[in-house]
């Protein structure tokens, strides 16, 4: 007897719904099978000269790329967040200031086993490598580059009868004075010591050319050392605004981006400025000194020398790209085609030095017709090459660096306001730096 | 008695249904108005109850962000840590500092306010709507405007102190360590009078007119109907607006994160600030959390001590 099949409500529901797991399943199935895309996040610069960047590597590639970007301000948060979150990224654009952070979190990878990145080293400045470089193990491939620079107004020099800028610290000092006399400028000398994320740079430029060293080789404090350490450049800042009165006290309230208005205002003969605000101080649209900003050599102090601070972002890897060895291939492939070349040539490194004035850490960029001729517009191609070629890595940059750099640049304000010697500030500073070495 | 006994057995059924029925509604009432109120109640549980049980959590761990393999119980440890800080007490003797200035100026500014908006002149309606305007503005574009009046570059308190001929030459304002906390107290006071002056203006209307005549009968004069009549009927008002701001001024952030980050030096390092640089800056969670609850506490405190002297005078 042939059994009769019945649809009971039950057996409706129950089927209906395995019927729709089923189609869940295999939707999911063949979404991933599709396209199982890389994560590539960056924080908001630059973000069509990515998006176009990335559509080129698509084609080419087949691979597929996920792109999200958060504001720089609060892209550390964020990204910690997303780390501890698990959230997926693959490759991200990351500040040289966080690497020992994040490396020793575990969120980074080394990619010293992948010779396709490795291999560039050869090509870009050796501060650049130092600086994706942690206990020995590199971090990534050069994303941008760029080192405090010595700006002067050439035009303000002339007026004060002066010839050629300064090369020493003291000279410095006397040619700032001199414009004081002639009434050219209430404050000659520009320093933005602000708490803010570029205070760092602009302490490590004046101490590295005064011949000193926040830490040394084995990470100990020596910013508190008279001979060695940060003693001479601070009485240098303090001695400019308490004694000299060339640098104003407004100092410690001034950050980058109000100092950079300031200079362009033409209210300044000398200031320290990062390089690739240069291109902004000699647009006629955005500054009113135009054509007379000029880079000269980080002046040197008495057993100094031109040195300045360089800076680093880097692309860097993550473990969940490493895990796979397919995701790990295209993740390399997707970090040549933007830190390294891309069909033969250092497409994205040129776009946003042509687009928004990014420094590349290429050296060879520099013999680049196009691009000297681009710099050749605002800037000295010479100066500028033979400064980041004596860049060197913030020796600060540990896991515990945040939580220092807070205390040290209060430590300075403080001195510049003459609340604190500057052995004082700096016994500070290298005490807080010995107590978070200790704990950490 | 003759009452009870002339009632029928059958009024006493009726009697006890009605109740029974009345229960019984009374009942789903219940249930009905708990159910309304339950997705409003998870709601109030899952975004204000949650968090701040699990902040409480949290400041008993080692909770680095950064550190995230490594979380250990530590008990009160972080409290312990925070309260044997010597930092954080120079930053609770700023806070203090900071809200006395700021709420003592509020409230003195908010009572001349609401005496002259309590009297009849021509263009009271819109001097009492201009009033509104700092209170109206965002509390960033309040930050913002005030960093711009305060630059020592290109300020428009230097521009207009110059103008006038009161200064020779520039003057450094937030960058001096002596003035920031006052500055900074200036630009919060610009925008909570408006309030203290609407709550004050509020609770002297309430006053009797027959006060005033009675007074005058007896002689007062202004100053003495003032402080004999306006000011002690104003104490229930005076306590909300001293409450109120006291807990604002305490808890502060966005003025001393948009004009000083904290600084000149640690000038501006107050508990709030130090919260924030703590948490969102170190990643250092548990600590964070613990300093949060000392300042919810103190501010809890306080509010009870402010609530007790003022309504004992009333």
């Amino acid at each position: 007897m042939a059994r009769r099949s019945t649809m009971t409500r039950r057996n409706f529901l129950k089927n209906t719904a395995m019927g729709a797991a089923a189609l869940g399943i295999a939707g999911r199935t063949e979404r991933a099978l599709a396209a199982d895309p890389l994560y590539f996040t960056t924080w908001s610069a630059a973000v069509d000269q990515v998006k176009s960047h990335l559509a080129a590597f698509e084609q080419k590639t087949g691979v597929k790329v996920e792109y999200a970007n958060s504001p720089w301000a609060q892209y550390r948060e964020t990204l910690v967040t997303k780390f501890v979150g698990k959230a997926p990224i693959d490759t991200l654009w990351v500040s040289d200031s966080w690497l020992p952070e994040w490396a020793e979190a575990g969120w980074l990878v080394p990619v010293d086993q992948y010779k396709t990145l490795t291999g560039y080293n050869s090509d870009v400045d050796q501060f650049c490598v130092d600086s994706m470089t942690h206990d020995g193990k590199q971090y990534g491939i050069t994303y941008y580059t760029d080192f405090m620079g010595f700006i002067y107004n050439g035009a303000m020099l002339e007026k004060a009868g002066i010839k050629a800028p300064p090369q020493t610290w003291d000279e410095v000092v006397e040619q700032a004075k001199i414009v004081k006399d002639k009434g050219l400028s209430q404050a000659p000398m520009l320093l933005a010591l602000a708490q803010e994320a570029w205070l760092i740079e602009f302490l490590a430029a004046m101490i590295y050319s005064q011949g000193g060293r926040f830490t040394d080789d084995k990470g100990m404090a020596v910013m508190q050392d008279g001979k060695d350490g940060a003693v001479k450049a601070l009485r240098w800042v303090v001695d400019a605004v308490q004694k000299h009165k060339i640098i104003s006290p407004s100092c410690v309230e001034t950050g980058e981006l109000a100092a950079l208005k300031s200079f362009s205002s033409g209210e300044h003969a000398f200031g320290l400025i990062p390089k690739y605000r240069l291109r902004t101080l000699n647009d006629p649209a955005q500054s009113k000194i135009a054509g007379n900003a000029k880079i000269a050599l980080m002046p040197k102090g008495e057993n100094g020398s031109h040195a300045t601070v360089g800076w680093m972002r880097f692309y860097g890897m993550t473990p969940r790209a490493q895990a796979d060895p397919t995701r790990a291939a295209n993740t390399v492939k997707l970090m040549e085609w933007f830190g390294g070349r891309a069909d033969g040539d250092y497409t994205f490194q040129k776009l946003l030095f042509k687009d928004i004035g990014a420094g590349f850490g290429v050296k060879s960029l520099f013999k680049d017709p196009e691009m000297r001729k681009l710099y050749a517009a605002y800037g000295d191609v010479e100066i500028i090459g033979q400064q980041q070629g004596l860049a060197r890595k913030k020796d600060v940059i540990t896991p515990w660096f945040g939580e220092w750099n807070d205390v040290n640049g209060s430590a300075w304000q403080q001195a510049v306001l003459g609340k604190v010697t500057p052995e004082q500030a700096l016994k500070t500073s290298a005490d807080k730096w010995n107590t978070l070495k200790k704990q950490s | 008695m003759v009452e009870i006994a002339s009632v029928s057995p059958m009024s006493t059924i009726a009697a006890t249904a009605r109740r029974h029925k009345a229960a019984v509604r009374s009942s789903y009432d219940e249930r009905s108005a708990l159910l309304f109120v339950l997705p409003f109640a998870i709601v109030l549980f899952a975004v204000a109850v949650f968090p701040i049980l699990y902040s409480f959590y949290i400041s008993l761990y080692s909770l680095r962000l950064t550190r995230p393999n490594r979380v250990p119980f530590v008990g009160f440890g972080n409290y312990v840590t925070v309260l044997s800080d010597p930092q954080f007490w120079e930053a609770v003797q700023r806070t203090v500092v900071f809200s006395v200035m700021a709420v003592a100026a509020t409230a003195i500014i908010g009572l001349l306010i609401a005496l002259l908006l309590n009297e009849e002149f021509p263009g009271r309606r819109v001097l009492s709507a201009l009033l509104l305007i700092p209170w109206a503005i965002p509390s960033v574009a309040n930050g913002l405007m005030w960093k711009w009046i305060y630059d020592s570059n290109y300020g428009a308190l230097n521009g207009a102190l110059l103008q006038l001929g009161f200064i020779n030459s520039y003057m450094v304002w937030l960058g001096d360590a002596n003035k920031t906390l006052a500055l900074i107290a200036n630009a919060f006071v610009w925008k909570e009078v408006p309030l203290a002056a609407i709550l004050l203006l509020v609770g002297m209307k309430t006053i009797p007119a027959d006060l005033y005549s009675a007074a005058k009968v007896d002689g007062a004069d202004a100053v003495r109907r003032f402080f004999h009549v306006t000011l002690p009927a104003l104490g229930p008002s005076f306590a909300l607006v001293m409450i109120y701001e006291t807990m604002m001024a305490i808890r502060h952030f966005d003025l001393f994160f948009l004009l000083t980050e904290g600084g000149p030096g640690d000038a501006s390092h107050v508990v709030a600030w130090r919260i924030y640089v703590e948490t969102f800056r170190n990643l250092s969670f548990g600590t964070g959390a613990a300093m949060s609850y000392i300042l919810a506490l103190a501010t809890l405190a306080l509010a009870y001590i402010v609530i007790r002297m003022l309504t004992r005078r009333v």
